[in-house]
């Protein structure tokens, strides 16, 4: 089987040492993480492994000997060779570079050490870069630690042997220690004042928007709130269900603990960014709004669209009332349906009148609550246009039901027409002899259902498509909201930005081939698609578009069953 | 040639033991039991026309219904006569219907007097209210409409009819069904409500309660059957003349085809059956024979 080294490229320029790193047994692979220069003490050595395991609570052991090609320098081997009985905890690699080549030699050395192999062909040596991989996360991210699970890839464990190993790479160029030590290192902290502060408030703000949120919830749960027309208007109000969602979402980002998982950690970075990028298009909104006194328009505009499209309304009716398209409609049913039709937008009509002189004021206050975010003021927006035609919803209700009752009916006097019956305990259709009274009233009832029937298909078809209309307008509103509230925009702007930060997987590139010596092979990391990027990273949302298939729509829509564009019934469990 | 080839080894007509045979191999005993019109019964004229007189009846009947619909629709017949003599003949039928078993079947079946006033009832109430919403129906829908629909439903009660206990595609709630369907939709052409009201009373009359009558005379006293079923036959060609002279002809010819023809042509027919039977699955075709059909 082939040993493959894992090693640090900024390690390739060390001078002479020892390497430190992990041994992979059961995938026949090290890991080197650095290089302990000459001189050093033994003893010190084993001191300093001995607090590396504790501090990182990985087996972190002396790997083999580094020796760099250093002109007028004979070769160490002996030397080298020697030092691996210093430190017995495994096979010893003894690498070494050659003056005027590139690459290195790499020899292994059993662990009974009896013999010394030169199995070059047996030995790769995979190059990568500290920094990336440390920082890197490898998907599938689960937050499990090291040595706690079983069928781990080996990509895995190197990715998680050198991100475990942060607390090696901290001491940076100018530490003094008791010997030299390489490895990557960052270039000295850099501190900026806004980013310190910024991390000084964090605590008190997130502090005190846990106190708010702790009086809002209370205020949420209190007993009056939750009386049945209040929660269940509450439950159909889009702004409401918004307004909760923010505030959990605030729940889980003002939460003080410090994160240590990742997926957390991106959770709350996305939330933050998606609540700020709200926020910032909701005072967006507000100034436009507010600057040219668009409210007082819009207001303006508001009442003559309604009135306008009762007036269509009406209009649709006197057609449906006369003979539309040339159907054969039962006149008598047709004037009763369109006359309650018509009474009803009339009472609409009133309504509005009676409203609106408080419509600009109701607005103004409304327009104020875009401070709290676009996605609230959308919400808000969605819930004008639901109350402003709900006599369309009322049509439709009506029709739907109407409908239904008449489906229904036909359906079960269309297996009595047939001298049939639906049985409830089989679930399947048997035959059966009826009285002849039961026969005759059932036949003249379909009958007359079956002679009725294209009015009210015709009037459930019209409103049905008026309803869906309102529907989809709402829709695309909820889609705006929904796309603002899930969007990743941290891990994409991580994506975009650090592209090694969210690792798919990597790829290896050929750095030298040569016969006589070993492998070497570059590792670079493999960014994680777009697509992918917005399946892990997703903000879980509630989710507002219907849950049925088109199929089940259409059913639905078929057998006249209300549609809604939320989704509250729950699935029966028997 | 087989047994020939193996002198002494006796065929079995098995597949489950080894036999020096091919599995497709008969020998000449093979035909021995082949059998000719087992199952072919031998009939007496008239009694066939006893039994097909059902059919010509029911023929008969459903023509008296259209012929009372158009007399009706031409205002020939005033909806209050016709209500009265239904009243009148159903309350003789219901008299004679106990009379003719002398109330046996009432006693096996269990069914009181009060039940039969009950469902009297709600056959002239529902009718009675339900007959302005009849009348504006179909108003809207062309009358041809209304009258091939109508025919269509006659001709699938005569199909459907339950002409005797065992058949297979008789159904006789389907058939009444169909027969009230097409009742309502002749009904709703007519120039009042209470034309409708009586239109619908009468196909209740002529379609689920006369057959009733006419089944139970036909087990008990079979002479007052067929002087029954002669009374109505004539009747029928003779409201049919009164209204065309082509269609009442042709409606006798075909009652007369239907009832003594056609016997006629069975009892003939049945001299050249040649069935036969025997020991083998007879060959049915279950391929899918479509695609020669491409």
């Amino acid at each position: 089987m082939v040993l493959k080294i894992f090693f640090p490229q900024c390690c390739v320029q060390a001078e002479s040492g020892l390497l430190i790193g992990r041994w992979l047994p059961k995938h026949n692979s090290a890991v080197v993480l650095a290089v302990i220069h000459f001189p050093f003490i033994p003893c010190q050595v084993k001191q300093y492994l001995c607090q590396l395991q504790n501090l990182i609570k990985l087996e972190l052991a002396i790997v083999g000997s580094w020796s760099k090609a250093v002109k007028g320098q004979e070769k160490q081997d002996n030397f080298m060779e020697d030092l691996c009985t210093i430190f017995p905890q495994g096979d010893w690699l003894q690498m070494y570079s050659e003056k005027g080549k590139r690459g290195f030699d790499c020899r292994v050395i059993p662990r009974n050490g009896t013999k010394t192999m030169n199995n070059d062909k047996n030995v790769v040596i995979i190059h990568y870069d500290q920094r990336k991989v440390m920082l890197s996360q490898l998907h599938p991210a689960d937050g499990l630690v090291l040595g706690s699970q079983k069928n781990v890839s080996e990509l895995t464990m190197v990715f998680q042997t050198v991100s475990q190993s942060k607390e090696l790479f901290h001491s940076d160029k100018y530490d003094e220690g008791p010997f030299k030590v390489t490895h990557w290192q960052s270039e000295g902290r850099e501190a900026s004042i806004i980013i310190e502060l910024c991390k000084q408030a964090s605590v008190p703000v997130c502090f005190m928007i846990n106190c708010f949120l702790t009086v809002w919830f209370w205020m949420c749960k209190s007993r009056i709130l939750n009386l049945w027309p209040a929660r269940f208007v509450s439950s159909k109000l889009s702004t409401c269900v918004q307004l909760s969602h923010r505030a959990e979402q605030l729940q889980i980002m003002s939460n003080p603990r410090k994160t240590s998982e990742h997926l957390e950690f991106m959770r709350k970075g996305n939330i933050f960014l998606s609540f700020l990028i709200d926020l910032a298009l909701g005072l967006l909104l507000i100034s436009w709004l507010y600057r040219e006194n668009c409210i007082a328009r819009l207001a303006d505009m508001l009442v003559p669209a309604a009135d306008r499209v009762a007036e269509e309304l009406q209009q649709l009716l006197q057609w449906l009332m006369g003979a539309p398209a040339g159907l054969k409609m039962n006149r008598a049913l047709d004037q009763v349906l369109g006359k309650f039709f018509l009474y009803h937008i009339h009472l609409w009509i009133s309504y509005i009148h009676l409203m609106s002189p408080f419509i600009g004021m109701i607005l103004w206050y409304l327009g104020l609550s875009a401070c709290l975010g676009l996605t609230i003021a959308l919400s808000v927006f969605s819930d004008i246009v639901a109350l402003l035609t709900f006599h369309i919803y009322c049509f439709y209700v009506y029709g739907a039901r109407l409908y239904c009752l008449k489906i229904y009916g036909l359906s079960s006097l269309w297996r009595l027409f047939r001298g049939k019956k639906w049985n409830v305990l089989r679930q399947r259709v048997d035959s059966c002899s009826y009285d002849l009274d039961q026969l005759f009233i059932g036949t003249l009832l379909f009958t007359i259902l079956l002679f009725l029937l294209p009015t009210t298909v015709l009037y459930y078809l019209v409103f049905t498509l008026l309803r869906l209309l309102v529907v989809l307008f709402q829709g695309l509103f909820h889609l705006c909201m929904d796309l603002i509230n899930s969007i990743p925009l941290f891990a994409m702007g991580m994506r975009i930005f650090r592209p090694y930060r969210l690792a798919a997987g990597v790829k290896f590139r050929i750095l030298q081939n040569d016969k006589e010596r070993p492998l070497h092979l570059l590792m670079e990391i493999n960014p994680l698609t777009f697509s992918a990027v917005l399946k892990w990273y997703r903000i879980p949302t509630y989710s507002c578009y219907p849950k049925d298939s088109w199929g089940a729509l259409c059913k639905k829509l078929f057998i006249g069953e209300l549609i809604y564009p939320w989704k509250t019934k729950h699935t029966k469990t028997d | 040639k087989c047994a020939y080839r193996h002198p002494g080894v006796r065929w079995r007509k098995v597949l489950y033991e080894p036999q020096p045979f091919p599995d497709n191999y008969v020998d000449e005993r093979f035909l021995e039991e082949l059998r000719k019109n087992i199952y072919v019964r031998r009939y007496r004229y008239w009694s066939v026309v006893f039994e097909s007189g059902l059919v010509a009846q029911q023929l008969a009947c459903v023509s008296v219904f259209v012929v009372l619909w158009w007399y009706m629709d031409r205002g020939l017949l005033t909806p209050h006569w016709l209500f009265g003599t239904g009243l009148l003949l159903s309350t003789v039928g219901y008299v004679a219907y106990d009379l003719v078993d002398g109330g046996l079947g009432r006693h096996q079946s269990g069914r009181t007097r009060w039940a039969d006033l009950k469902s009297a009832i709600v056959f002239v109430l529902f009718t009675y209210g339900f007959s302005p919403l009849l009348k504006t129906l179909t108003e809207s829908i062309s009358t041809d409409t209304i009258y091939a629909m109508s025919f269509l439903m006659l001709l699938a009660h005569l199909v459907f009819f339950e002409y005797s206990t065992h058949m297979a595609v008789a159904s006789s709630s389907l058939s009444l069904s169909v027969a009230i369907f097409a009742s309502v939709c002749l009904a709703s052409r007519l120039p009042g409500s209470l034309h409708a009201f009586a239109t619908v009373t009468c196909a209740i009359e002529v379609f689920a309660l006369w057959p009733l009558l006419l089944r139970r005379l036909k087990s008990h006293v079979p002479q007052g059957y067929v002087a029954v079923s002669l009374l109505v036959s004539v009747a029928s060609v003779a409201v049919a003349l009164s209204v065309t002279v082509v269609g009442g002809v042709l409606l006798a010819l075909l009652l007369l085809c239907i009832s003594l023809l056609c016997p006629y042509l069975l009892i003939c027919l049945q001299l050249h059956k040649d069935n036969i039977h025997g020991p083998w699955d007879e060959a049915e075709i279950t391929e899918d024979l479509s695609r020669f059909l491409r």
